[in-house]
């Protein structure tokens, strides 16, 4: 009764945050919410006339049945791990590199410079690489004519496109995504190095003795991270590059979401496909969640 | 001694630097020129040119005397500056709010925000909540679009947190409403937090263009993003410089496609470059700050 009364009071106390709070939570509800419930059309036949009829797992069936839906999994899967096994270490490296450079000034200078495409559109991003790699007229096409090879038309071709994209998310994003180790490595004690020189430690054995193993908990804690968000292989930035000649190889379950869904009228099977993607991604993020949680004792949320 | 000892691996390590910041600026400095190029050298100009010769910002008057593009820009200046507004207002409410430590259903209404970013009704449930709220083809569905960001929000309660709390008990001993002291105590205190995630909604607006795509119909209302994709990803040089609309272009006759693409690249990237200053200061503790992957 007596703990009542007081919530009752502490509710009245803090009318005027809860006044606050209300647009927010009700921007929340509205724009996130309402289109959960809204995915229920997956479960759904569309109708234009009277109300939609449930349909159960019938646009799941399709979708499971359906060789474009497989290979666009299997698109994702391929172009998401691509980017996370061979993307995650570059921007790890980097920070150590920059750890060894002593001069403030250039440090500072490099970094602004590779910050920069991080804030670019990947409108922008594919515009720059579509120029880029052109054949013959781009600048790598022209390096590789200097060197006596044919010229390779990259964005075209089935064979390159997806380096087109793990080069181009390194371009973007190498930078910023150093970011995080860079102050990792700048929080650990110099006096810990001071140490290793005097007991003779050479700068290499100092980065791999001292460096790695204290940033390894912010390392594990950025891979479960992007293991969590696996399944977005990155629409803006196949969107923005794929083109019809290597569609078969680039299309992910975003962009089919997109194509079959919004630009072909199937919602309730574009529904689907997000559905289940998202299913996949919230199991995902829930257990990267506890393994981070057993890691590192901290959860990722 | 020491600088000795390890100077060959150093200069490595630093020219390779050096290197890399050339491949980060390089595609973009042989855009900058191919665009500033004169029409009389425009057709030899390709990725390895590296000066602009017969020099003309024709080709950027050209660009701009194009009606989608300036309706583009204004479009997108139009977007970012309410967009903005919005985002400021309403995030800092949330995260004002939230630094109350006591407040009942505190944590409630905490994970009733962090679902919305472990889990979404998809693109085509997106679409039909504007169809049934009547903003298609209007600039609110794309102004409102994530008005709130989780992340964000958490970034700034991370600065409101370190206003002193003394501070705000005696403005509310002073009889000073909760909005008031938002607004005149928290947000003055909290400018590097207001100018950081400024920043980053200002960009995530000034880049959007999907959503502008599929919510909006009208072609007069769509923002610079989508122009500059329309013309240089889709390559619909038709809708441009061809038929209807070549000979209300000034000099477009003259005008090469290569350095009308290059021009649009730049001119989109150019409100980026001007607060990348302000983006170096902020951004990067934002970045610690909110410690969270984009």
């Amino acid at each position: 009764m007596e703990v009542k009364r007081n919530l009752k009071k502490r509710i009245i106390r803090d009318k005027q945050i809860y006044l606050l709070l209300f647009p927010v939570i009700l921007f929340f509800f509205v724009w996130h919410y309402i289109p959960m419930w809204g995915a229920r059309i997956a479960f759904q036949d569309i109708r234009y006339i009277g109300d939609n009829q449930w349909a159960g797992l019938k646009h799941f069936r399709m979708l499971f049945s359906s060789p474009v839906f497989a290979r666009v999994f299997l698109n994702t899967i391929v172009i998401s791990s691509m980017k996370i096994f061979i993307f995650f270490p570059m921007p790890i490296v980097l920070a150590f590199l920059f750890n060894e450079v002593t001069s403030q000034g250039y440090r500072k200078f490099v970094q602004s410079v590779i910050y920069l495409p991080h804030f670019f559109s990947w409108v922008v991003i594919a515009g720059i690489f579509i120029s880029l790699l052109s054949s013959p007229d781009g600048v790598v096409n022209q390096i590789l004519i200097f060197f006596g090879a044919d010229p390779v038309p990259f964005m075209t071709s089935t064979r390159h496109i997806r380096w087109v994209f793990v080069v181009s998310e390194i371009w973007r994003s190498i930078g910023w995504d150093s970011i995080l180790y860079i102050a990792a490595i700048n929080s650990i004690s110099p006096t810990l190095y001071e140490a290793a020189t005097i007991d003779g430690a050479s700068r290499l054995q100092q980065a791999l003795r001292i460096t790695l193993p204290s940033i390894l908990p912010t390392v594990i804690t950025v891979f479960i991270l992007n293991l969590g968000f696996f399944m977005n292989a990155g629409f803006d930035q196949v969107f923005n590059m794929m083109n019809d000649a290597v569609i078969n190889h680039v299309d992910i379950i975003d962009t089919y979401v997109y194509r079959i869904g919004l630009a072909k009228g199937n919602f309730s099977l574009g529904t689907a496909a997000g559905l289940f993607k998202g299913l996949i991604g919230l199991f995902l993020i829930l257990s990267t969640d506890r393994l981070s949680r057993k890691a590192t004792g901290e959860g990722v949320w | 001694m020491e600088v000795k000892r390890r100077s060959i691996g150093q200069i490595f390590i630093v020219v390779f630097l050096f290197l890399l910041a050339l491949v980060m600026i390089y595609p973009i400095y042989n855009q900058l020129v191919i665009s500033l190029t004169g029409p009389e050298y425009i057709a030899a100009a390709d990725g390895t040119t590296l000066v602009a010769r017969g020099m003309t910002l024709d080709t950027y008057r050209s660009v701009l005397s194009i009606k989608k593009v300036y309706r583009g820009l204004l479009n997108s200046l139009y977007i970012t500056s309410v967009g903005l507004v919005i985002n400021i207002v309403l995030t800092s409410m949330g995260a004002y709010a939230l630094t109350k430590r006591d407040l009942p259903g505190r944590s409630l209404i905490i994970t009733f925000i962090i679902i919305t970013m472990i889990f979404e009704g998809g693109l085509i449930p997106d679409y039909f909540l504007m169809r049934d709220l009547g903003l298609l083809n209007r600039y609110w569905s794309v102004i409102l679009y994530k008005a709130v960001n989780p992340y964000y929000l958490i970034i700034l309660l991370r600065f409101f947190d370190r206003v002193p709390k003394s501070l705000i008990e005696a403005a509310r001993m002073d009889g000073y409403g909760e909005i008031r002291i938002l607004f005149s105590i928290v947000i003055p205190i909290s400018v590097a937090g207001i100018a950081t995630i400024s920043l980053f909604y200002g960009v995530f607006h000034w880049n959007e263009y999907f959503r502008s795509m599929i919510y909006l119909i009208d072609e007069a209302k769509m923002p610079l993003q989508v122009v500059v994709r329309e013309l240089v990803i889709a390559g619909e040089k038709a809708n441009f410089i061809g038929a209807t609309n070549y000979f209300n272009v000034q000099g477009a006759a003259t005008v090469d496609f290569k350095a009308l693409k290059a021009a649009l690249i730049i001119l989109v990237i150019i409100p980026i470059l001007l607060f990348y200053p302000f983006v170096l200061r902020y951004f990067v503790k934002g970045r610690l700050e909110g410690s969270v992957k984009e």
